[in-house]
């Protein structure tokens, strides 16, 4: 064994030192070949968890906001599937107050009994990543609430629980062609400890601060062939900046305001009442939109046309009667 | 030596292959990104009061710097006088006023349209050295994507940038640098292998247009006029049977970097196959906004010709993401 290795830490002969160098040489040329013929693809867009890890306890309740990093490259849709230790730990809801999602063809949805949240939005223009000299990182997508149940938990009782970003989340580039990113995700554990300290409440700190209502809005009525069949519907969306918007209610004339989402097919076809819709925060607070249609201003003018006329038609009779 | 014999040259088709496979990704950082990068010239910056820099400026009651916190202090950490008892004076602080700027460059004389979320909130003209400022003055704080895009002296409509940044409460935020791409239009959309194509449009005066045609892709430079109109007459001899791309980035005089204007394509040869619907304008008002929107979401999952905007069958996440491309709101 000695010998063997007395051996191999012989140094080598000139001759067998040229033959390694000239092998080195060659391990190196082929490897810039090698990586000039095969770059690899540079561009991957992150999705991640904020924090990705945390000790908290029974009774808390704390955020975990979804970033995303398109790595200097400018995407406009993101579909997010998150899966989560349901047995664990609670999705009581979901932030829309600081995502740069805009417009969502599906809002969050959270499926406690499967452990599942998910999301599809986009960004009209498209979202190319920090600007330098952002104060903030505006790079949020949303902030899941997760609480802990408070049930009486032993030091055994100690586990861990896991948010996972589920391979089935997609990103689009903005680049008038729909193509996919190449995707990469991070997800978070937490350690879920015995109880020793009060329960903190971050969502509540939160939602406390927001006395703020939606962004101002308008309605539009619409009516095209392509949808509802023809018949007239309404468009509304707002933003909220603190908590995010939790849902919008509409209400036609005289009749109760309703749960709606845009758009709205109209009960009152004939658009002879006003339109309101409400869009409420997460807090609780509301901002109003008001619309008056058009077509009764028009019905009125209509009867002011005939009104005329007939005065018209009136006087020239009188004037034939006279001159008669 | 190893170039000579058979195994030599299997080795060095495999060798590179397998090296290049393994090793690529260390080299990551060193390599240029392959993907269309945005490398534009857009910057923030913010005026107004800073809390904690121990000067008491426009907007703020109080300002200790260090030792602004709650009470005992008497400076809270948002520079306003804290309650700690005893009564007070009756001060009330200055309105604070929460703004937006927005400085940059389209074309000479050129309609500018601003959207805050995807919706226009004003318009505004451009110089006639294309520079433009848009206020908004009493924004809320918090994230906004804004977008804008121009349209030039002749018609055309640029693509709408997009940047999202957050905006303080109480302060100025300043975006400049921003250049709109330039406007493109093609003399023609199908082509005779040979045929001159003519790629024009508008962009700042003397602008360096970079104009890109693709794929493979050929890069050719051109300068705008005084007024900002750019033009190229591209060969199509050097390209073969088929359809293709061409989009076109610029470069202003004081060194701002624009993105990429909207992809045009051509073909050489044969017809052009009808587009259904074009640039997600699914109700054909000229505009794609929300109404647009609700189309795309009444067919989701389903076939309409109109709303499965790159034909794949069904309406679904590709559809939409072309729609937000071509937003104008």
């Amino acid at each position: 064994m000695e010998a063997k290795v007395k051996k191999r830490t012989k140094p080598s002969s000139p001759i067998k030192m040229q033959n390694y160098n000239s092998k080195f040489k060659n391990t190196i040329i082929l490897l810039i070949i090698g990586f000039a013929l095969f770059p690899v693809i540079t561009f991957a867009a992150i999705l991640y968890l904020e924090p990705s890890s945390g000790e908290y306890q029974p009774g808390d309740t704390f955020l975990v906001e979804m970033k995303i990093d398109t790595e200097g490259e400018c995407i406009n849709t993101i579909e997010a599937n998150l899966s989560f230790s349901q047995d664990i730990l609670k999705a009581v809801d979901f932030s829309q107050g600081k995502s740069i999602i805009t417009l969502w063809v599906k809002s969050p949805e959270i499926n406690q009994e499967k452990g599942e949240i998910s999301f599809r939005g986009g960004i009209p223009g498209g979202y190319c990543g920090r600007i330098p000299g952002d104060p903030e990182a505006s790079n949020s997508l949303g902030k899941i609430i997760f609480r802990i149940p408070g049930m009486i938990v032993g030091e055994l009782m100690e586990s861990s629980a896991e948010v996972k970003i589920l391979d089935t989340s997609q990103i689009l580039l903005n680049d008038g062609l729909g193509t996919k990113a190449k995707l990469t995700t991070q997800g978070a554990t937490f350690k879920i400890l015995s109880k020793l300290e009060p329960s903190k409440d971050e969502w509540q700190e939160e939602l406390e601060k927001d006395n703020i209502p939606p962004e101002p809005f308008e309605i539009e009525t619409q009516q095209t062939p392509a949808i509802f069949e023809g018949k007239y519907f309404i468009t509304f969306s707002t933003t909220d900046k603190q908590t995010g918007v939790d849902y919008y209610e509409v209400k036609e004339g005289k009749r109760d305001w309703q749960t709606a989402e845009s758009p709205y097919l109209l009960e009152d076809q004939r658009l002879q009442s006003i339109i309101k819709v409400k869009a409420v925060d997460k807090t609780g607070n509301e901002r109003i939109a008001e619309y008056t249609p058009e077509i009764p201003k028009r019905t009125f003018l209509y009867w002011i046309i005939i009104l005329v006329l007939i005065g018209v038609g009136i006087f020239w009779w009188i004037l034939k009667r006279i001159k008669k | 030596m190893l170039l000579y014999s058979g195994k030599s040259i299997i080795r060095l088709l495999i060798i590179p292959i397998l090296l290049g496979l393994i090793f690529s990704p260390i080299f990551f950082p060193f390599q240029e990104v392959q993907a269309d990068n945005l490398s534009t010239s857009v910057t923030v910056s913010i005026t107004g009061p800073v809390c904690g820099n121990g000067v008491v400026e426009s907007g703020e009651q109080c300002d200790d710097g260090g030792s602004n916190g709650p009470c005992p202090a008497v400076c809270s950490t948002s520079c306003t006088i804290n309650s700690c008892g005893g009564g007070g004076g009756g001060y009330v602080p200055p309105p604070t006023v929460t703004k937006v700027i927005i400085q940059g460059k389209a074309y000479p004389q050129a309609e500018i349209t601003l959207l805050e979320d995807g919706k226009v909130v004003t318009t505004k003209k451009a110089d006639t050295l294309a520079n433009f400022e848009i206020e908004i003055a009493d924004i809320t704080a918090g994230i906004w994507t804004f977008g804008i895009w121009a349209e030039d002296k002749d018609g055309r409509k640029s693509i709408t940038f997009s940047f999202t940044t957050s905006v303080t409460a109480g302060v100025t935020t300043t975006v400049s640098g921003i250049f709109i791409p330039p406007t493109i239009e093609l003399s023609k959309v199908s082509l005779q292998k040979g045929e001159t194509l003519n790629i024009f449009g508008q962009t700042a005066p003397e602008s360096e247009i970079s104009i890109s045609v693709e794929s493979p892709e050929i890069v050719k430079k051109t300068i705008a006029t005084e007024e900002g109109n750019w033009d190229y007459s591209f060969d199509t001899g050097i390209l073969d049977e088929g359809s293709y791309t061409t989009r076109a980035k610029a470069t202003s005089p004081e060194g701002l970097l624009s993105s990429y204007s909207e992809v045009l394509s051509f073909y050489i040869g044969k017809g052009v196959p009808g587009v259904i619907c074009p640039n997600a304008d699914l109700n054909g008002d000229g505009k794609v906004n929300l109404i647009d929107f609700s189309i795309l979401l009444y067919w989701w999952g389903k076939d309409d010709s109109c709303s499965d905007q790159n034909g794949n069958g069904v309406v679904d996440l590709p559809d939409f993401s072309i729609m937000m491309y071509y937003w104008t709101g």
